[in-house]
């Protein structure tokens, strides 16, 4: 590959990312509206939303880390992009793995941690701590899941994944071959996203949006770019792993929707549970479920 | 307190050299119009008008308007009806916290003119007087339907660049803040450091400050740590500093 297609890539494929995920924001939002019976919002709703805040007049800073915690957040997510094979682009996805990609998935809670440290309020502290809480409640099925996927298909290459499961049609995907795994992953994708009844660190109407608390202008839309990223990352994860990548862009964008749908649907139908009901879910039934999936592969 | 009339000059337009910088503007101000995101911060009986308002049978998110849950994160601060003299001066801490563009939506006859609680010795009766007020809805309680209505109408003004009425509390400050004073008394102060904002706004005018503002700077006192005290099986304990 020569070092212009790579570099155009590099920088089309967070661009792409951006675009689904707002459209994902969209989705979320609209099946929300009508599992309440409402109209919704309309499309460009997330993009409105995103230049009004990077277009307001007062933007409060906290001090550097601050604004290094939001770079941070959503530079954590674009190096994940970069990671993340798409249909007609890979990235440097065959030269990171799997285990990499899962390693810059944290950065952006890690960079939140720091920002959210320096606003000083006492519900961002609650927040963060919640949020770090959660990310070890889920990342421990999450761990065992993408081990699992790893040790199937005797690869962390996740282009090698995707075409080890392209190959064998239908039944070579990974929820075929490893339904356990991929119904404990899905356990952790809830988690992940930070929907309910896992909503413990967002909270608006116990600790006023956590992390957010203190965030406004285009420290806020940054978190609202975050959110479009997020959204994206944790779909197309789970496409790859489990659902055979994308042949082709439509299929790939179907699959992609349909996974972030089922989280998203789940969470309406869910209130809030607390911290510790949370780590104690987590960490029996998907734990449970994905440790016997992984007993299946191993075996 | 008598109103006094203050000459308000236009702002002047910074010389733009950039081109594309109306049509920059122009798609800011469509967003910001097309994205409200309102504090929950009910105050009087109005209040009760709103949740139908968000919820199903009106919704609200067809226009944009969200809920948000911290000043910080708001646009918009919805004034829900009565608000008595020790919810007012949350009311202005709060305000004075949101960023700018920022905007007051004053609902129910109380704001307006007082309402039935004219004859009340707790309420402060004409919301404008402490606060810059965008849009009135009058009503006792106004209707969903009125509520909607009026978004809409302050979504005309934003776009159209009218709703400006946070420009009009740095330029008229030593107005308001004389205001405020008449009824919390002359020790009245906010953490916002209003006069400053002005100047970093280029909104500082000949109303900005004045012999309210002097009264206010007399009596200022320095922000201090804030001691949090948690009590521990009895004993009680300093525990940590928080500073403002
Ligand atoms: S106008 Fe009527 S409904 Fe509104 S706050 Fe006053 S008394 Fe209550």
């Amino acid at each position: 590959m020569s070092i212009q297609t790579l570099l155009m890539e590099l920088v089309l494929m967070p661009l792409v990312a951006f675009v689904v995920g707002l459209f994902m924001v969209l989705m979320l939002r609209r099946i929300g509206a009508k599992l309440q019976r409402r109209v919704g919002p309309p499309v460009m709703q997330p993009l409105y939303d995103i230049v009004k805040l990077y277009g307001k007049k007062t933007q409060i800073s906290h001090g550097w880390m601050h604004d290094i915690g939001i770079v941070m957040a959503v530079g954590g997510y674009v190096a994940a992009e970069t990671l993340l094979p798409v249909p007609g682009m890979d990235g440097i996805a065959d030269k990171g793995g799997l285990v990499t990609l899962v390693y810059v998935m944290m950065i952006p809670s890690l960079g939140l941690a720091l920002g959210v440290g320096q606003c000083a309020n006492p519900n961002g502290s609650i927040g963060i701590a919640r949020a770090l809480t959660a990310m070890l409640a889920y990342d421990v099925p999450f761990v065992i899941v993408v081990f699992g996927v790893a040790w199937y298909f005797g690869t962390t290459n996740l282009v090698d994944i995707i075409a080890i499961q392209q190959a064998g049609g239908v039944a070579g995907w990974g929820a075929t071959a490893m339904p356990l795994l991929a119904i404990a992953g899905l356990f952790a994708l809830q988690g992940m996203l930070g929907k309910q009844p896992f909503e413990i660190y967002i909270a608006p109407a116990e600790i006023a949006t956590g992390p957010m608390v203190e965030m406004s202008g285009k420290y806020l839309g940054g978190l609202f770019v975050m959110q479009c990223f997020q959204l994206y990352t944790a779909g197309v994860l789970y496409v790859s792993l489990f659902l055979g990548g994308g042949e082709n862009w439509l299929f790939f964008l179907l699959k992609v929707f349909a996974v972030v749908a089922i989280p998203m649907t789940v969470a309406f139908l869910f209130p809030r549970y607390k911290t510790e009901q949370m780590i104690r879910l987590m960490w029996k039934w998907p734990v449970m479920i994905g440790l016997l999936g992984l007993a299946f592969v191993m075996h | 307190m008598k109103e006094i009339d203050i000459p308000i000059e236009a702002s002047v337009d910074r010389n733009r050299t950039n081109p594309l910088a109306r049509v920059f503007d122009e798609l800011v101000r469509f967003c910001r119009s097309r994205s409200m995101f309102m504090l929950h911060y009910c105050t009087g009986c109005g209040a009760i008008e709103l949740p139908p308002a968000m919820t199903s049978r009106f919704d609200m998110e067809r226009l944009g308007i969200q809920p948000m849950v911290t000043p910080r994160q708001a646009d918009i601060l919805l004034i829900t009806g009565y608000v008595s003299i020790k919810t007012l001066k949350r009311v202005i801490l709060t305000y004075e916290q949101m960023g700018s563009p920022k905007y007051v939506i004053g609902i129910c006859s109380c704001t307006v003119n007082g309402g039935m609680y004219w004859q009340s010795y707790a309420t402060a009766k004409q919301l404008d007087q402490y606060l810059p007020v965008d849009l009135y809805i009058a009503g006792c309680m106004p209707r969903p339907e009125a509520v909607l209505e009026g978004m809409r109408k302050l979504m005309d003004r934003i776009r159209s660049g009218e709703a400006d009425g946070w420009k009009d509390y740095y330029r008229r400050y030593d107005w308001y803040l004389g205001n405020q004073q008449h009824l919390f008394g002359d020790d009245w102060q906010t953490p916002a450091d209003v006069i400053g904002e002005a100047s970093h706004y280029d909104l500082a005018g000949p109303g900005t400050e004045g012999e309210h503002t002097r009264l206010l700077q007399q009596c200022q006192k320095p922000l201090e740590p804030q001691q949090t005290f948690f009590q521990i099986g009895g004993s009680l304990e300093v525990k940590g500093e928080s500073h403002e």
